[in-house]
Formats: structure tokens, C-alpha cells, sequence
């Protein structure tokens, strides 16, 4: 399983839902599986993509809250996992695309290529359902949980990498207003206001 | 009876005051000792606030990014040391996305500062803050606290800009 495809599994599993991709790659994956309004496309910000998520998941308790992360942004921002472990959002989902490896910087080797366990690590942090998945089989088994049963969840999917082709839009501003709009909270300038 | 906000410092219930009435209820924070006094009467007086503890300022940025997008206004609280762990969230998420929060920092490094490692991060956050293009204004006395931190939450989700109050150190220093 490379990236790209287990991108399209989980998008094929989640309906309306919001994903919320971390820079590069997983982001850039996203897109390739099929750009939507309720995808949150980050272009900075290397490790947030949870915490953006949580935040999400705790002002927006009635959206099952997806995020698609990667080992390396994962791995710069750990305390996280903490904090989502001890907030325990029941609607969060933290997907992490673990190819071992910095990919969109070249392919230097992260930690998990070594002795790091990020599912151990959730685990060990407070999020008692963290699972590791390596087909698309385990991925979209451990989705449908996801889906089904209290979170928060995280599912580390051990992946090869998938060299995408294709980038998600630019404008910063359009990539917020779209993903608001499309969730129910729209910004005043995008719809008017009283006056 | 004795109420937490007729012990806890009329500073401290000012900038709760200030964030209730700019439409804040969710606050992520890293803590710091006079932020103890907003915490506590959040907490006990303003129960419709909710309260997120991060780990690292920078994860705060995050958590406050996604409560935005949620529909909500979020604060995040931090000491002046916290900037130096949140530069990248905020020049790379919430500038660029447009995405407004307020800022209230605990300030350490001014006057009746003790410790020598607050003073350099304190005294050049101004001017951090400044490169940045983020507004901010100074919090030096408790009559002011509400209507400085309401104003600055007002013009930051007006104009979709991060805002900054910057509590001084020698009215958070001095017990009330």
C-alpha cells in the first residue's frame, strides 16, 4: 500500500467529513485522491496538523474530524498526542502515513524507520484506540471502527511512498473560506451580514 | 460570601471580562503564574468558558486555528517566553490563512524582571510582534483590562488579524 492509495481509501470511506492534511505530501496525495471543500489543505506549520484537528473536533463535537498526517510532522510536535489523550475527543481521527521516511524533503530516513512506534507512542499518551495498519484491507477495517466506536483514534498506516504529481490550491484564504463554508461556519464576507 | 473574583487580582478579571465580552469561550493555554489568576477565574466564575491546556505555545497556535475554523473565537494565553516556541504556527498558519486569534501574554523580561533568561525574549517580543505585522498593545494597570482586551479581540476577528495584549509585569507582579 503507498501513500496515495491508502489517501484513497480513507477518502472513499468518510462521506462529508473533514480531513485535515499536513504539508507536502500528504496533502498533495489528498488532493490527487480527489479535491473536495471539506479537505483543509496546510502548506506550513510542519507538525500542527493534529492539533489543528483537535481543535476542530472540540468546537465541532457533532463532525467525525479527520486528520491525514505524516511521521515526520508527527514526530516535531509529539506532545500532541498528549494533549489529545487527555482531551479525548470522541471524534477525532488521526490518521498518520508512516513511510519511515522525510519524503517530501528528499527521502531522509525518520525515526520510524528505526526504533520509533507511533501507535505505541498514542497508546502510551492517553489514546487508548491506536492500531497499526500495513494493507488496504487493516486501513479500511480500522476506519470503519473509527467511524463506529468512540474515539479519539489514531491509526498509524505503515506506507511506501507515492512521488505525487499534483498540487492543491495555492490561495491560502480560498482553502479556509471553501472548508468553512462547507462545513456550516462561513466566514461574514463570504456570505454577507447584517449591516 | 466571598467570591473568587473579589480575591482574585482586578486585572485578572478584567481580561476575563474583556474575552467574554469580545465573544471568546475557548482559551488554549500554556501556563504561567499571574495567568494562574485568569485560569482560576475562568474556571470558577465562567464556566462557559472552556479551557484547553497545550503542551508548547506552538501546538496552542494549532488547536486555536482549528477552533476558528470550527466557528469559534479563540484566545491563546502564554508567557512572553512562549513566542520564541509559536513563531512558525503563526507565520505559516495563521497569517497566511487569515485566520484571526487573540493573543494574551504574560509578559517576563520588563520591569521587575529578576531572572536574566526572561529578559532577552521579553524585551525584543515587541519587536518581533512588529515584523510580523501583528497589533498589540500593553495591559499596564487592572482598570484598563477589560477594555483593552475587548478592543484588541474586537479588531482581531474583525479584520481576521492575530492581536496582541502584552500584560506588563509590574501590574501582574503586584497582588491586587
Amino acid at each position: 500500500m503507498n501513500r496515495l492509495e491508502a489517501t484513497r481509501v480513507l477518502a472513499a470511506s468518510v462521506g462529508d467529513a473533514p480531513i485535515v492534511a499536513s504539508l507536502g505530501h500528504p496533502a498533495y496525495d489528498l488532493f490527487a485522491a480527489g479535491d473536495r471543500p471539506q479537505n483543509f489543505y496546510t502548506w506550513g506549520s510542519m507538525g500542527v496538523a493534529s492539533s489543528i484537528g483537535l481543535g476542530l473536533a472540540i468546537g465541532r463535537p457533532d463532525l467525525r474530524v479527520f486528520v491525514a498526517d505524516g511521521d515526520g510532522s508527527l514526530l516535531m510536535n509529539l506532545g500532541s498526542l498528549a494533549t489529545i489523550g487527555s482531551t479525548a475527543p470522541a471524534n477525532l481521527v488521526l490518521l498518520v502515513w508512516d513511510n519511515a521516511e522525510y519524503a517530501t524533503t528528499g527521502g531522509q530516513p525518520t525515526a520510524t524507520a528505526g526504533a520509533a512506534d507511533l501507535a505505541a507512542a498514542a497508546a502510551a499518551l492517553g489514546i487508548a484506540s491506536s492500531v497499526t495498519v500495513r494493507d488496504e484491507a487493516e486501513l479500511r477495517q480500522a476506519i470503519g471502527r473509527a467511524q463506529a466506536e468512540p474515539g479519539p483514534w489514531m491509526i498509524n498506516a505503515k506506507v511506501a511512498e507515492s512521488a505525487p504529481r499534483a498540487k492543491p490550491p495555492l490561495d491560502c484564504v480560498f482553502i479556509k473560506q471553501r472548508f468553512m463554508n462547507a462545513i456550516g461556519n462561513p466566514e461574514s464576507a463570504t456570505t454577507g451580514g447584517a449591516a | 460570601m466571598t467570591t473568587v473574583a473579589s480575591i482574585a487580582p482586578a486585572w485578572a478579571t478584567g481580561v476575563c471580562a474583556g474575552l467574554r465580552a469580545a465573544g471568546c469561550r475557548h482559551v488554549v493555554y500554556v501556563p504561567d503564574n499571574p495567568l494562574s489568576h485568569v485560569l482560576r477565574v475562568f474556571e470558577q466564575e465562567h464556566r462557559d468558558v472552556r479551557l484547553v491546556l497545550a503542551t508548547r505555545e506552538e501546538e496552542a497556535f494549532g488547536i486555536a486555528a482549528g477552533l476558528y475554523l470550527a466557528g469559534a473565537r479563540p484566545a491563546v494565553m502564554l508567557q512572553s517566553s512562549g513566542l520564541g516556541n509559536s513563531l512558525n504556527a503563526i507565520t505559516s498558519l495563521l497569517l497566511p490563512y487569515q485566520i484571526p486569534t487573540l493573543m494574551v501574554i504574560s509578559m517576563r523580561g520588563d520591569a521587575s524582571e529578576w531572572n536574566a533568561a526572561q529578559v532577552p525574549m521579553g524585551r525584543a517580543l515587541p519587536a518581533i510582534l512588529d515584523a510580523m505585522g501583528i497589533p498589540h498593545l500593553r495591559v499596564e494597570s487592572a482598570p484598563q483590562a477589560e477594555e483593552l482586551v475587548r478592543q484588541a479581540a474586537v479588531t482581531a476577528f474583525g479584520t481576521r488579524t492575530i492581536g496582541a495584549c502584552l500584560l506588563a509585569r509590574r501590574m501582574t507582579s503586584v497582588r491586587a
